[in-house]
């Protein structure tokens, strides 16, 4: 046990945290540097494509270190992107230290901050590691005083790295094994172990990620799971190198995995304790937090009879994403769907986006929105995720909505657009501090519905990319919403429907119908798009009918072109949707996520 | 027996027009070569054909067959003859550039066997003409219909283009003014279009050209409808307008559904459920039947399904779909699929129904293909 050392590496989105991870498998000898390929843990091709981690990973290296010994290192990769920092925490709890990857050029940003706080609440050992040192850009003695600042450490304790270069990459080995301190759990103490993260393989079940905090596991003993008291066989228990490499057994302090016929992934409940069944622990290690969606919006199939597989793609994902919830829908426009909470605008994307890769879902979505809660005037309350679950003007006494503590970290000329660009997005300022004279960290409260749309990407453009942002809820406010309906051709359609605050409720009704005119084609005939509030109008305008369409020639060797385009043009028109006698395309369901204010 | 049609491709031209995409070269010197390699082919589908099937229409498209000798016609018009059961009195389409008729030629054309002339004219407006690099003036494309109606041509067709840049609808109507006042019995007028690989479209895709949108197109083409109406042409398909008992029975085949046999390089027959199309290039097509007697590059069997499709895209285009025919043909199953959205275009004025026959109105040929893109 006192050759093992468990760690994780925390850092902002962008900070090389993925290729120093690359290099320290590649130092001891993990991955051969044939074998490696960039972002190695990434596994998913969505990660490699967009350059983020989505879902953590942990892997197993052997290091030999300068006092001759060798350790076991267990390394766990966390998502960077703030809406997978449930992931972070949840690594955390498995390790005794973390590595906090500063970049040399960027600096401290929101996410650094955030994560580090997370690190240094579960009580581990800190390593700040500058990264891109060898950038003509990178400036080390000020990024150095701005971590010193932050971490109240000497100056000799940050490392200096370039993954990039494989500068630092030995000391950060180094340095790992004297300063983090070996796993502190007791052997003989009856069984505990963490299960910090799992996975679903077709063939095998449910595969637990654990961490045993005291006393050691073998294969086939009974063993039971606390959060739903069920009984399994431990069949395989390995640890987990480039691929599983199973030992038969997990010692005190160490970091593997167990597979024990669960079919069910949820019945590996993310923060659940195993023990064992016979002389188990009395009670399970304290868990997390239980991740709750911040969005939510409307999954149907393009095509309504495929709804039966939706239904079943959905099913089978949720094994692998234990953080999106589900719950069917019926939408008078769109038929039956289901109504699903994600952790996030990316994280909705990247369901949206690895359904249809994975599962060949062709879907509708519709425009996220957060939870509210509804007090109605006989006394009820209630909360909705679904504008048209808001009750009409009559019945309603008040709404509150979701705000959030956000961090948003900047250089200091770009305060005074920030404090603009808050306003806009009713945020309520509480505070700044100085990180050093040239860069602030701003503390705001937002109602979580103005920034999970486009208040990054707005962000990121008026303050030239410099600021970073992080966030978290902090509870209910009252709010004056009210519910903007869109008619086409008189008829609502819930699926467009949404809440906003009544302050922005005009400008949001004309901008929409700008756009619904955009993006929806012209039809056979006129197409009337209004926005109303209740029963009152306060926006229109109008799709004109299509006056022309057809091909002037059509002879012998024209018929089976003109077939075939034909036939292309119908399919095209079967990706849109039916509403009334109107047809809609899939992306105008999203059109207000691309209104530009 | 049902009749069928016959087509001859001829792919040579004096020049290349701009919007143009249908094959042909403008080497001259290679006309006899075609036409004996052509026999060939003729040969080759009398063989499995000549008795199988009747002809009473025959129609030289090109490319410009105008720029083929009187005798050259006769030659291929004597071979047909021989080769398969045709009409006594078969409708024989020859296409035309007004740069290319002379007095003489006309006659000869005539006396050849052609009954009916269709001259390639696009506009009376030398502005138009230029635009669209024609080889004809103004001047030629009027006395071009006299000259034909003086070498004993009554019935004549005239293809015409609308919509071209800076075409307003006042210019458009002198030309269809022109066009009226002549001894012409049916009327093409076709909207210019962009057809990928020619060299207006590249025109077009560099900013050199811009076309007119959608909209003033479809008010140049209810004028079109409107005016030709007024003047006792009727509308029998999207582009085709003629006096009573004078529509393209050649084309009609097409439309109607009928088998179509046809000749020459990039030529497209159908029979028997099966589409088939010849090599494009000259030089290609005349080493093809050289070597195995005909030309094809490429077939494909029309199924049930497809063949339901194209009968009503062809029968909407045209002079209506003829719920009872299609229903024997096909059965009734589509048609009951479609039978809210035909009420829908009924109710809305895109379709008129007579009998057992729905009709696009002149509204509803506007949008004809928006139309067909609905059917389930």
């Amino acid at each position: 046990m006192n050759r093992i050392r468990n760690f994780c590496i925390i850092a902002h989105i962008d900070h090389g945290k993925s290729t120093i991870a690359d290099r320290l498998l590649e130092r001891t000898g993990t991955v051969s540097s044939r074998e490696l390929v960039s972002q190695m843990l990434d596994d998913m091709d969505l990660e490699r494509e967009r350059g983020i981690t989505i879902k953590s990973h942990a892997i197993q290296m052997k290091y030999k270190a300068s006092d001759g010994e060798e350790y076991t290192l267990n390394l766990i990769d966390t998502p960077g992107h703030v809406d997978f920092s449930y992931e972070v925490s949840r690594s955390l709890a498995a390790c005794e230290g973390a590595l906090l990857i500063v970049d040399a050029s960027q600096g401290v940003e929101a996410q650094t901050i955030s994560n580090l706080y997370l690190a240094i609440g579960a009580g581990l050992e800190i390593i700040p590691v500058l990264n891109k040192i060898d950038l003509p850009s990178a400036e080390v003695d000020r990024i150095k005083h701005q971590v010193i600042d932050l971490l109240g450490c000497k100056d000799e304790d940050i490392l200096l790295a370039s993954a990039k270069s494989g500068i630092g990459i030995d000391e950060i080995l180094e340095e790992v094994v004297k300063r983090i301190p070996p796993p502190s759990g007791d052997p003989d103490k009856p069984v505990q172990a963490l299960i910090f993260d799992s996975v679903f393989d077709s063939y095998r079940g449910a595969i637990a990620y654990i961490r045993i905090v005291n006393g050691s596991l073998k294969e086939k003993q009974k063993v039971r799971f606390f959060a739903h008291d069920k009984e399994y066989d431990a069949e395989e228990l390995g640890v987990l190198g480039m691929k599983r490499i199973r030992t038969g057994e997990l010692a005190c302090g160490d970091v593997g995995y167990i597979i024990a016929n669960i079919k069910d992934v949820h019945d590996t409940k993310v923060g659940d304790t195993i023990t064992l069944k016979k002389d188990g622990a009395p009670e399970a290690l304290p868990g997390y937090q239980e991740v709750k969606p911040m969005v939510y919006s409307g999954l149907f199939p393009t095509n309504t009879e495929d709804y039966e597989n939706l239904r079943d793609a959905l099913d089978k994902f949720r094994l692998n994403d234990s953080a999106l919830v589900y719950q069917p829908e019926t939408s008078a426009a769109l038929g039956f769907g289901f109504r699903c909470g994600f952790l996030g605008l990316l994280h909705m994307e990247i369901v949206q986006e690895r359904l249809y890769r994975e599962f060949n879902q062709s879907i509708i979505t519709t425009l996220p929105n957060v939870e509210y809660i509804v007090y109605k005037r006989n006394g009820t309350q209630m909360l909705i995720d679904n504008p048209a679950e808001m009750p009409g003007v009559g019945d309603l006494e008040r709404m509150e909505e979701p705000y959030v503590k956000a961090q948003i970290v900047t250089p200091s000329e770009y305060v005074g657009n920030i404090m603009k660009l808050a306003t806009d997005k009713r945020g309520v300022y509480r505070n700044t501090t100085y990180i050093d004279p040239t860069r602030a960290d701003l503390a705001y409260e937002f109602p979580l519905s103005e920034i999970i749309f486009d208040f990054y990407d707005k962000l990121k453009s008026t303050t030239r990319g410099y600021a970073s942002f992080d966030y978290e809820l902090i509870g209910y406010k009252e709010s004056d919403l009210v519910r903007l309906d869109i008619l086409l051709n008189g008829e609502t359609v819930d699926a467009l429907s949404m809440i906003v605050h009544r302050s922005k409720s005009y400008d949001w009704g004309r901008k929409v119908c700008e756009k619904l005119k955009e993006l929806i084609p012209k039809q056979l005939f006129e197409i009337s798009i209004q926005a109303a509030i209740g029963s009152k109008v306060i926006s229109k305008t109008v799709v004109k009918a299509m006056r022309k369409n057809v091909l002037a020639k059509c002879y012998g060797g024209d018929i089976s072109r003109k077939r075939k385009l034909l036939e292309k043009q119908k399919e095209g028109k079967r990706r849109m949707k039916q509403v009334g006698n109107v047809e809609i395309p899939q992306e105008a369901f999203l059109a207000v996520l691309q209104i530009d204010d | 027996m049902q009749n069928s049609a016959l087509y001859i491709h001829v792919p040579f031209c004096a020049h290349k027009c701009i919007y143009c995409d249908f094959y042909s070269i403008i080497t001259p010197g290679k006309e006899n070569d075609f036409i004996a390699v052509l026999e060939q082919e003729i040969q080759y589908y009398s063989v499995l054909y000549g008795k199988s099937h009747h002809f009473d229409t025959i129609f030289f498209g090109g490319g410009t067959p105008s720029l083929l000798t009187p005798a050259q016609i006769e030659r291929i018009l004597t071979s047909l003859h021989s080769a398969f059961s045709i009409s006594s009195q078969p409708e024989i389409t020859l296409e035309s550039n007004p740069g290319t008729l002379s007095n003489e030629k006309l006659r000869g054309f005539r006396a050849a066997g052609v009954n009916r002339l269709s001259i390639g004219i696009q506009s009376f407006q030398e502005r138009d003409l230029e635009f669209l690099t024609r080889i004809h003036s103004a001047e030629q494309a009027g006395t071009a219909v006299l000259e034909a109606t003086r070498a004993g041509f009554d019935n004549i067709n005239i293809d015409l283009i609308f919509n071209l840049p800076g075409q307003t609808s006042d210019l458009w109507l002198e030309n269809l003014e022109t066009a009226v006042n002549l001894p012409v019995n049916h009327i093409s007028a076709y909207s210019l279009i962009l057809e990928h690989g020619t060299i207006l479209n590249k025109l077009v895709l560099d900013g050199k050209v811009t076309m007119q949108d959608t909209d003033y197109d479809a008010d140049l083409y209810e004028i079109t409808i409107e005016y030709l109406a007024r003047h006792g042409y009727t509308q029998y398909e999207v582009s085709n307008f003629c006096k009573p008992g004078f529509e393209c029975k050649h084309n009609n085949h097409y439309w109607h559904y009928d088998d179509y046999l046809s000749f020459g390089p990039s030529a497209h027959s159908f029979v028997h459920n099966t589409r088939w199309h010849n090599y494009t290039a000259l030089s290609q097509y005349h080493a093809a039947i050289l070597r195995v007697g005909h030309a094809q590059a490429g077939s494909e069997k029309i199924t049930p399904a497809m063949a339901a499709e194209e009968y009503i895209m062809l029968a909407l285009r045209s002079n209506g779909l003829d719920t009872h025919i299609f229903s024997q043909k096909f059965g009734a199953e589509l048609l009951n699929t479609n039978k809210a959205l035909f009420s829908q275009l009924l109710h809305e004025g895109f379709i008129s129904k007579q009998g057992d026959i729905l009709r696009l109105t002149p509204k509803g040929y506007a949008v004809c293909d928006e139309i067909l893109e609905r059917l389930q």
